[in-house]
């Protein structure tokens, strides 16, 4: 950790030197180790200490952009220079206004010493911990054990000073015998809040109940979602809909939707970069405090998110969701997505089912075949199971889904009081949290060997 | 750097680790992207860095960091030792490593005009044309073009005496258009989708792709679709574009045959894979004429490199010949478990990232025929033409893939478009039903920029020789 103050000392030494009319320094740094173990053995166990530095500079609407990975002050001045070069042959951006003033953004805790503490031989020993549990039923562990701290950085030279130390941990447990598999998840900012062993067993017991597997024929099912299933749909939902680009290229099934019914009524969704619920991050990468910002409430579509480009554009503000100056061609996207929590339990849903289909997970999910329509396609995997009579029946065989996230949550007969964080490919920074949902329908089309 | 390594990795001998190596590597990136007439990404990234991995006690460690200076270097190698004294606490059995001539040697991968030395502006201007062009009927909501460029230097040195530098470049362009007419949204893209094609190439590369000549054809195609009929849900004889191919090649056997993937050490994240070791030259993966190889060697293709990121030379390697199983994707660790040395393809996404095993230039065989006469023969069907949709199980089984678009094929002739054509299948049922590949007159290896896999996430620029080819009686939809 260099810390807040180096950082931005050492930030305004680099500006000074700067011509630009403005100039933007963001930094993200991270000390990271993630152990990884299959057939109950380590394999692979990692660490990394990694920072990237990207500077933005603004020449009247030019704008040109840099990144390096050393804090030296020679590599940092070198990098503004070669974004000064840049920005000479740019364009003019008619939708840029500029970078931001400084504002006022939330104190969220976003920093445990334990985790950030946590060695490789204390992941191992977890690890030990969790074969041991796989072991003792005949089952054999797979997953990933991760640990780290990091920090973020927004400076301008408009006076823009954010700044946010983080931790994160998580761990994924696949248990597996010859003919099934079971799944277990766990992401927090404090790691005292992951118990590998307590994991381990969720994962065996699933593997355990989904051997030898049935087949059951595609067809249009009542099916329960586990928070981790949910997830990898609305990771999709997001990446096709719930960003400025797919909203203002019309791609986004919200683009001509705003205001009118997509969704059941008990469905509603939102961003929160400030909920430590979440992995909260309480600025974007601009260093705009991040709002609330509702996607769909009680089924009506509400809105995407913004940063200060695609906000002008769309005749509208910022909503704190930029992404960093190299990636913000693909626009501003939510990273802390919440799904609202119903009043069943997972087993209250279970039990009200006649016939339909208990999903732990997803795998391969794409969302490119109708984007207006949300028409999504995946696999399940790692512990799906019939449902009869209320009570869970046995394992079948995986099945693949395809289906319209609109029509099919425009079903929901049930949603959990309860909910996870799960993690994403964005997970440093923000997951997504979520319920169990029980739908009344949902359309299997195909099916595996296993 | 050479010096600074051979430092390490003797202190690292004199902790008696059965192996070491260290990895260097700068890489340079230059990405522009032109949105509707604004050129909405102009940046350059450098990032340089250490990589050390060592096999101790039989269990391996790894740790990296973004510093050369010895004193770094040598507390990254302390980090990795450690680590790997912490893996093996939990180990099951010792890493035992295939046997390997220690090269010194230098590679440069092919380039006539060096991409990073060509004026931006020069860059940035033919990207605006195409946008303009795209964007020249009022039903084009988006116009995007793009170009990414790398530039790496890597060294690798090991315990063992290796000593290998390399230096490669890596170009690539595409572009799309976004139609819409209040009601329907459809995509075109050239010369693929997903920003474009890529090749281990100079800038000359994206002047041979004659990109302006296919932006009118892409614009209307873009339209024509927003009013085309939704493809129907059926079973039919199909032929799919080299593109797409590249793209099946890749999801259905290139990957199920990377070892690691099938020895189970990817399993908790991108899965297993049904070709097992029990159905080495056994399973009949395919029909007599289908015959898939790795060949890291193609000059110029996005796959290829002089040495794989744990000194391996560079090679090819058959997969499936006349339609068997006969090979996998193999590194110096997994290789033995089938008796076999690495075939070279360990790769990592840069100095902070382990190498694992990766694809490298996966190609199918061109076969006899030409492209008019196969879609005349075919009489009835349909012409499944780019890549938009790709899903497949976590087995590498049953895939779903989408396109761009697809066309009829009616009397022998290619006919009206359909939008939204999906087709679906079991892999090995699927490839047994092919009976007609295109000819090299229609090969071209076409650079994949985005593969992912591996914890933390890897993305591997990755490539695949292929030519449009037949199936027979596919299940196209997902209805019926």
């Amino acid at each position: 950790m260099i810390g807040k103050d180096k950082l931005f000392s050492t930030f305004e030494k680099v500006a000074k030197s700067s011509r630009a009319d403005e100039t933007e320094i963001v930094f993200i740094g991270n000390t990271s180790g993630l152990t990884r173990f299959a057939n109950s053995t380590i394999h692979q166990n990692v660490n990394e200490t990694n920072a990237k530095i990207l500077f933005r500079v603004v020449f009247g609407k030019k704008i040109g952009v840099a990144a390096t990975n050393s804090m030296a002050i020679n590599d940092l001045r070198a990098t503004l220079k070669n974004a000064i070069e840049i920005a000479k042959y740019q364009k003019d951006n008619k939708y840029f206004i500029g970078l931001p003033e400084p504002a006022d953004y939330a104190e969220v805790d976003t920093y445990f010493e334990n985790t950030a503490n946590y060695t490789p031989k204390e992941r191992a020993r977890m690890v030990k911990k969790v074969f041991i549990r796989g072991n003792k039923r005949k089952f054999t562990c797979a997953g990933s054990f991760s640990s780290g701290d990091g920090e973020i950085a927004v400076f301008n030279t408009k006076g823009v000073r954010c700044y946010q130390p983080v931790t994160s941990a998580s761990i994924n447990i696949i248990a597996m015998s010859d003919t099934s598999s079971g799944f277990a998840i766990c992401l927090s900012r404090n790691i005292d809040n992951i118990e590998p062993p307590a994991l381990a067993d969720i994962a065996v017991e699933k593997a355990f109940r989904s051997k030898k597997p049935k087949p059951l024929p595609p067809g249009d099912y009542e099916v329960i979602l586990e928070p981790s299933a949910i997830a990898e749909i609305f990771e999709w939902v997001n990446y096709i809909g719930l960003g400025s680009k797919s909203f203002l290229d019309k791609t986004s099934f919200l683009s001509e939707n705003i205001g009118r019914k997509v969704m059941s009524d008990s469905i509603s969704f939102y961003d929160d970069g400030t909920d430590p619920e979440g992995i909260a991050l309480p600025f974007d990468f601009e260093g705009v405090p991040r709002q609330k910002v509702y996607f769909v409430e009680k089924g009506v579509g509400k809105g995407v998110v913004f940063d200060r480009t695609a906000g002008n554009r769309h005749g509208v503000g910022s909503t704190g969701h930029a992404v960093t100056a190299d990636e913000q061609g693909e626009g501003a996207i939510p990273l802390n997505i919440f799904i609202d929590t119903g009043d069943k339990t997972r087993e209250e849903m279970i039990s009200s089912v006649k016939k339909g289909i208990l999903v732990t997970r997803f795998h391969y999910i794409n969302g490119f075949i109708d984007t207006p329509k949300a028409v999504l396609t995946g696999m399940t995997r790692d512990g799906t199971f019939l449902i009869e009579d209320g009570q869970i029946k046995h394992g079948i065989k995986n099945l693949r889904f395809t289906d319209s996230i609109l029509r099919a949550f425009s079903t929901v007969k049930g949603i959990s009081r309860d909910r996870r964080p799960i993690p994403s490919w964005w997970d440093a920074v923000g997951c997504l949290v979520c319920p169990t949902v029980h739908l009344g329908s949902f359309k299997f089309t195909g099916t595996t060997d296993f | 750097m050479k010096n600074k390594f051979g430092n390490v990795l003797d202190w690292l001998k004199s902790k008696s680790v059965e192996y070491a190596d260290c990895r260097y590597v700068r890489a340079e990136k230059e990405s522009i992207r032109v949105t509707d007439g604004i050129v909405d990404t102009l940046s350059r990234d450098v990032d340089v860095g250490v990589g050390i991995r060592v096999l101790y006690n039989g269990a391996w460690g790894f740790a990296s960091m973004a510093s050369i200076k010895e004193s770094d270097i040598k507390k990254t190698a302390n980090k990795a030792l450690q680590t790997a004294r912490a893996s093996a606490s939990a180990k099951k059995d010792n890493v035992k490593l295939a046997g390997q001539e220690a090269f010194k040697d230098y590679y440069k991968s092919p380039c006539e005009k060096d991409p990073f030395l060509v004026p931006v502006d020069e860059k940035i201007g033919l990207l605006l044309e195409i946008s303009d062009r795209l964007k020249s009927n009022e039903l084009i909501k988006t116009a995007e073009a793009s170009m990414d460029f790398f530039k790496t230097n890597k060294i690798f040195c090991s315990t063992e005496g290796a000593e290998i530098e390399q230096d490669i470049i890596e170009s690539g362009s595409g572009y799309s258009a976004i139609a819409f007419d209040g009601n329907e949204v459809q995509k075109r893209s050239y010369p693929n989708s997903h920003r474009g094609d890529y090749a281990t190439r100079g800038y000359e590369f994206i002047e041979e792709m004659h990109l302006l000549d296919y932006v009118d054809k892409t614009r209307e195609e873009a339209i024509e679709l927003l009013t085309a009929e939704v493809c129907p849900d059926t079973e039919a004889d199909i032929i799919i574009c080299g593109s797409q191919m590249a793209l099946q090649v890749h999801e259905s056997c290139g990957h199920p045959s990377e070892l690691d993937r099938v020895l189970g050490t990817e399993i908790s994240l991108a899965g297993g894979s049904f070709m097992q070791i029990e159905g080495l030259n056994d399973l009949i993966y395919g029909s007599p004429i289908v015959n898939i190889y790795a060949d890291a060697t193609i000059p110029g293709a996005l796959g290829s490199f002089g040495y794989d990121d744990e000194g391996v030379k560079a090679q090819r390697a058959p997969i499936i010949q006349d339609g068997i199983h006969v090979g996998y994707l193999t590194s110096r660790e997994t290789a033995p478990v089938i008796g076999q040395k690495s075939n070279g393809t360990m790769r990592a996404d840069g100095w902070n990232r382990l190498p694992l095993i990766r694809m490298t230039n996966i190609n199918l065989e061109p076969g006899e025929w030409e492209l008019d006469d196969l879609i005349a023969d075919t009489g009835s069907g349909i012409f499944f033409d780019m890549n938009k949709v790709w899903s497949i199980d976590d087995r590498r089984l049953n895939f779903q893939f989408g396109v761009e678009c697809a066309r009829e094929i009616k009397d022998g002739k290619l006919g009206r478009m359909f939008k939204n054509p999906l087709y679906t299948g079991m892999t090995p049922k699927f490839w047994n039903s092919c009976d007609a590949i295109c000819n090299k007159n229609h090969w071209h290896v076409w650079g994949v920029p985005n593969c992912g896999k591996g914890e933390p996430m890897q993305t591997a620029r990755v490539a695949h020789g292929a030519a449009p080819a037949r199936f027979r009686k596919v299940k196209v939809g997902v209805s019926k």
